[in-house]
């Protein structure tokens, strides 16, 4: 009976606890998402009729969606950013980087900070940077090396527009990987690395037999966070083509603000947002379950 | 001591004093630096005038931007006291969400409002039969053409008289000089010009020059529509127009503002305002003697007959919810004042609604503009209904894809009509 009583007491304790991270959670997370849900459903717009009486349309919206071409462009421009400049590009540039810096080499500090530099510029001006970079014409910067090389200028955001999104993108990102891996190469004791030389494994046995089951954790905690972050990227692809030229660069982001605030449809572009929330919890869901990692 | 402390009471008292002087405040939203630039003039005689303050909310960005800061605070409640409205396409369903105060009754009672052209009182009515903008300026659009480089090569510069004739002329420029022939505005990410500065060209010369029908609803799936995806799909097919630029990001800046100057694209539609801002005194890239060496013609119609398009020029608008209404549609009537209409028409190149301009000096000076003004009444004009922005969007939507040659003129017009069908209702359609 006691001991029911302080548990019980306990349990409250731990509820006040929570109560300051519960709080801004439900008003600033919960609510908005469950609010996006019933907006949603609705023909709610900005301008218009449906601006001042929004109907409830059910699930019209959802239909809607899934008979739409320019969505399923969206999901799958967003796959290949995900894929292309989370997965592939900052996680390999970024492990590279952690263990580089690991060595103690001449140079290695500046070559750390120069990693971590992109993460200082907001995301629009590092759009409005590279397209200065990459822009066609005469000025842009990478056209002035063409030329110098003899070689005509390209418009590279117009001709390879999102293979220079993914790039600008593991560009932005691979100091964040390499801060994450970082600290999960040195949770790997030193004893172990020492344990396996004396046994006589080579740097490659070393690291695929240690670093990496040893870093696994740390690696798809990391694939967790910048799959769901990459798939909510918006300022720098919107600073960088604004989802074009045609929609060839229109990630999912970009697709839910075009709908929501370029065509002022507010309960369709709802539709699209819970969406792309279902697709974030489900790849997290996944990542967490399938691996067994504890977040 | 006390000393000290009088003065600063005194001082303190003063500032109070001061500051009631213009006790409130209007928010006005403009977009455009030029446009910007164009009105602080009027925020001086606004304040003057009215004895408030006015706090300019500068957002000097593309039209599609402004709107969308418009529109979200609007519906927020938070929105400017007055501020304009860039495309005309968007005052029947701005009024229909009930964001637009109804200024009828004012501009009805304030005498210079009398010598405003038809055209423009006529395109102020929305559809409810109220009136809820200032016209002040028109958007008086052409077709635009460099006679100095048809001279050049051989080819006619005379008006087109029909579609037919105008496809071949853009053929014939291409084929003997290598630029563009012709460019109509297009794409999602043109905005709304891709209906005001594109299609509506077209589609006033159709077999079906108007979309909206007697009962308000949208006549979307006539032969005349069809035809226009048509032109625009002969177009594109043949390479006569530049496609690569009108879907990037700001897909006017290098075919008006680089091409056609720099001769590679050889006409386009536009309106009064590209002998100022485009390509005359207030261009960052004039053409030298720009109204020598760039001619009009009329938009010519499928068949025959010629027509000038018409449009509200970023009309004034009060917010129907703003805390000083009746001052701000004081402030609207300060817009509409021939100062404002001439000091835009100087750094933009729209065309003054008021006839009273004609025997102002300042506007005399204006040379390029004065003959169009004068014959603005001439100006053919679509009929506007709630829902208007939602086609304007398909439009875009469309020709994006005929630009991507994703689909053929039908499949256009499907894509349009599915647009307003799916956003509106079966009932916005004949």
């Amino acid at each position: 009976m006691a001991l029911d009583a302080f548990q019980k007491r306990r349990e409250r304790q731990t509820l006040l606890l929570l109560l300051p991270a519960l709080i801004p959670l439900v008003i600033l997370t919960i609510y908005p998402a469950l609010y996006a849900i019933y907006l949603s459903m609705t023909n709610e717009a900005l301008t218009g009729l449906a601006a001042a009486k929004p109907r409830f349309v059910g699930a019209a919206n959802y239909f809607r969606l899934f008979s739409d071409g320019r969505f399923w462009n969206a999901l799958f421009v967003t796959f290949v950013f995900v894929v292309g400049s989370a997965i592939i590009g900052q996680f390999v540039l970024g492990f590279i980087s952690a263990v580089a810096l690991r060595r103690k080499v001449i140079g290695s500090p500046i070559f750390g900070a120069a990693i971590l530099l992109p993460n200082a510029a907001p995301e629009v001006v590092a759009g409005f940077m590279w397209i200065s970079m990459l822009a066609g014409g005469d000025h842009a910067t990478l056209s002035k090396i063409m030329m110098a090389l003899g070689l005509p200028w390209t418009d590279w955001l117009q001709t390879f527009p999102l293979f220079m999104v993914v790039m600008v993108n593991t560009w932005r990102g691979i100091g964040t990987a390499m801060i994450l891996l970082t600290a999960g190469l040195s949770a790997v004791p030193s004893e172990v690395y020492e344990a396996a030389r004396m046994d006589g494994a080579n740097p490659r046995q070393i690291f695929t037999r240690i670093t990496l089951p040893l870093m696994a954790p740390t690696i798809f905690l990391y694939m967790l966070i910048s799959t769901v972050s990459t798939i909510s990227v918006f300022g720098l692809v919107y600073a960088l083509t604004r989802g074009g030229p045609g929609n060839k660069t229109e990630v999912i982001s970009v697709y839910i603000y075009n709908q929501s605030f370029t065509a002022f449809q507010i309960g369709y572009g709802a539709a699209g947002a819970v969406v792309a929330l279902l697709v974030s919890l489900t790849l997290g869901i996944a990542y967490v379950r399938s691996l067994k990692v504890e977040v | 001591m006390n000393r000290f402390v009088a003065g600063g009471l005194a001082a303190i008292a003063m500032s109070l004093l001061a500051g009631t002087a213009h006790a409130q405040t209007l928010r006005i939203a403009l977009h455009g630096q030029a446009g910007i630039d164009a009105f602080t003039p009027t925020a001086q005689r606004i304040e003057e005038t009215l004895g408030v303050d006015v706090e300019i909310v500068e957002y000097p960005a593309p039209d599609k931007d402004y709107m969308t800061k418009l529109l979200t605070e609007l519906a927020a409640g938070n929105g400017p006291d007055l501020f304009s409205i860039p495309s005309a396409a968007e005052v029947a369903d701005m009024v229909a969400a009930g964001y637009l105060a109804p200024v009828g009754a004012e501009l009805a009672a304030w005498e210079p409002y009398k010598d405003f052209v038809d055209v423009a009182r006529d395109l102020a009515v929305s559809p409810d039969g109220e009136t809820y903008v200032m016209p002040y300026i028109l958007g008086i659009q052409q077709i635009y053409f460099r006679r100095d480089l048809l001279e050049k090569a051989g080819i006619s510069t005379e008006q087109p008289k029909s579609w037919a004739d105008l496809l071949a002329r853009a053929k014939e420029i291409k084929e003997k000089t290598g630029a563009y022939g012709l460019l109509f505005p297009a794409g999602t990410s043109w905005g709304g010009g891709a209906f005001d500065e594109g299609f509506s060209h077209l589609l006033i010369g159709s077999s079906a020059p108007q979309i909206v029908t007697e009962d308000g609803k949208f006549d979307l799936s006539s032969k005349g529509v069809l035809d226009v995806f048509q032109f625009y799909k002969d177009l594109i097919d043949a390479d006569l127009m530049p496609v690569d630029p009108l879907l990037g990001p700001e897909p006017w800046v290098i075919p008006k503002y680089e091409m056609f100057p720099s001769g590679e694209l050889a006409a386009t539609t536009c309106g009064s305002w590209c002998y100022i801002f485009d390509w005359g005194r207030e261009s960052r890239n004039p053409i030298p003697n720009v109204t020598e060496v760039v001619g009009t013609w009329a938009d010519p119609g499928q068949e025959s007959g010629e027509f000038v398009l018409a449009n509200l020029g970023a009309p004034w608008a009060v917010n129907a919810k703003s805390a000083n209404l009746e001052l701000a549609k004081k402030a609207l009537l300060e817009t509409g004042s021939i100062e404002n209409q001439i000091e835009t028409a100087t750094r933009i190149g729209n065309i003054p609604s008021s006839n009273a301009v004609q025997s102002d000096p300042r506007f005399q000076a204006l040379t390029e503009l004065v003959p169009i003004q004068a014959a603005a009444n001439n100006g053919t004009y679509l009929k506007q209904a709630t829902g208007m922005s939602v086609v304007s969007e398909g439009v875009a939507r469309a020709t994006e894809a005929l630009l991507r040659k994703e689909t053929d003129a039908a499949g256009a017009q499907q894509i349009l009509i599915d647009h307003v069908r799916q956003t509106l209702g079966d009932e916005a359609l004949k």
